[in-house]
């Protein structure tokens, strides 16, 4: 009976609400074959954005119903601190997304349809953020309280956090307002992809390599 | 038609990825208003940690004082984990459905080390940022966070620096 009483029922609950939001993600990237890595490497290189436009589609359609909880006071805001460490960290991602022929969701999805290169990716990611504490505890650690604090620290590069909510508390203003103007921003791009592809249409496209996980 | 064959031309060919994000993204708009925004990083953070305790002992956080719980929550039951469970699990059911399940490999040694690399700096770089890829373009970024436009601005300069590697490598 104690061992039943202890069971967290909104832990439980949480668990089997991301795992099936997990395995929905997961069945889908399956399914479309999108990658993030390509999104980005095959734009760059191939000008191929087969996988580009589904990300600003994504990105537009997930800023509008954020930006519309935050509007009406709902929403689980993360609150992120940004940071040169922000700028540095995910250019040496990036690098190592395109290096590797995945980003974070297609290693586990190739993982997942039997690829042991997607499995070897995971571990030295594991492996690349247990180096990283090394670093962290002899660099990072005794500016931590400086790192974590929501205010600015110039000095190191630290520019605390802002976001829809902090816009729309300081303005007044909805944050949907502010959204619709970065949905305007990003659909201008998604034009722009898509009169490059009309200029192009009469050429065949490139056949694009695969490379290290194979995204 | 018969059920089988029906289920066998819907996964005979790929579904558009446009259609996919249209419904991932509804799907994240939901869980942002339960949860929180979809993120991959940090349940793969809790994972390192819960192996590292595994592999070091329970004192590692003494020694490594990042893995107190502070900047990396570990925990079994971290809700973040299960993320990457599932898109693990959901990938392994679509592709036994649609047959194309099977143990592959790099060939290449050169692909092996392009991608040992290339997990050492994905792993480096989530923690280092606190943000990973899928935080970048579907939490931060359409949460307005300054952190969002902060990772873009360095994704798209390691993509760059990355795809100019791969082009090298391509011709070589």
């Amino acid at each position: 009976m104690e061992l039943y009483h202890s069971v967290d029922v909104t832990l439980w609950g949480s668990i089997v609400i991301t795992f099936f939001f997990g395995s929905l993600i997961g069945f889908l990237f399956q399914r479309s074959r999108f990658c993030n890595a390509s999104a980005l490497r095959d734009a760059i290189l191939f000008k191929s954005f087969r996988n580009t436009k589904p990300l600003l589609v994504g990105m537009m359609i997930t800023t509008f119903i954020f930006t519309a909880w935050v509007s009406v006071g709902q929403g689980n805001m993360i609150n992120l601190k940004a940071g040169l460490y922000t700028v540095v960290g995910l250019f040496l991602f990036g690098i190592g997304m395109i290096l590797a022929g995945a980003c974070t969701v297609t290693t586990w999805v190739k993982a997942g349809e039997g690829n042991i290169g997607a499995w070897w990716a995971l571990l030295f990611t594991f492996i690349g953020m247990f180096l990283y504490s090394f670093i962290w505890n002899d660099l990072r650690w005794p500016m931590e309280e400086i790192l974590l604090t929501n205010s600015p620290r110039w000095e190191v590069f630290h520019f605390g956090y802002g976001n829809a909510q902090t816009i729309q508390e300081q303005t007044g203003i909805p944050a949907i307002f502010f959204g619709l103007l970065q949905i305007g921003a990003l659909g201008l791009i998604y034009k722009k992809i898509l009169d490059h592809e009309k200029k192009v249409r009469k050429h065949k496209e490139k056949a694009i390599p695969e490379i290290g996980i194979g995204c | 038609m018969n059920e089988k064959n029906a289920i066998s031309e819907l996964f005979a060919k790929p579904l558009d990825p446009t259609y996919a994000m249209i419904i991932i993204a509804i799907a994240n708009g939901f869980f942002f208003a339960i949860v929180e925004a979809w993120t991959v990083g940090g349940g793969e953070g809790a994972m390192t940690g819960l192996l590292a305790q595994a592999l070091f002992g329970p004192t590692l956080a003494e020694r490594l004082p990042f893995w107190s719980g502070r900047t990396v929550y570990i925990s079994p039951f971290y809700w973040k984990i299960f993320i990457s469970l599932g898109m693990c699990f959901g990938s392994f059911v679509a592709a036994v459905l649609s047959k194309e399940f099977f143990i592959r490999m790099p060939k290449k040694m050169s692909e092996w080390v392009l991608i040992t690399v290339g997990g050492l700096l994905m792993g480096i770089g989530i923690r280092l940022a606190l943000v990973c890829n899928v935080s970048t373009f579907f939490g931060a970024t359409p949460q307005l966070s300054l952190a969002g436009y902060f990772a873009i601005i360095g994704i798209l300069a390691g993509a760059y620096v990355g795809s100019m590697i791969y082009q090298k490598i391509m011709e070589m």
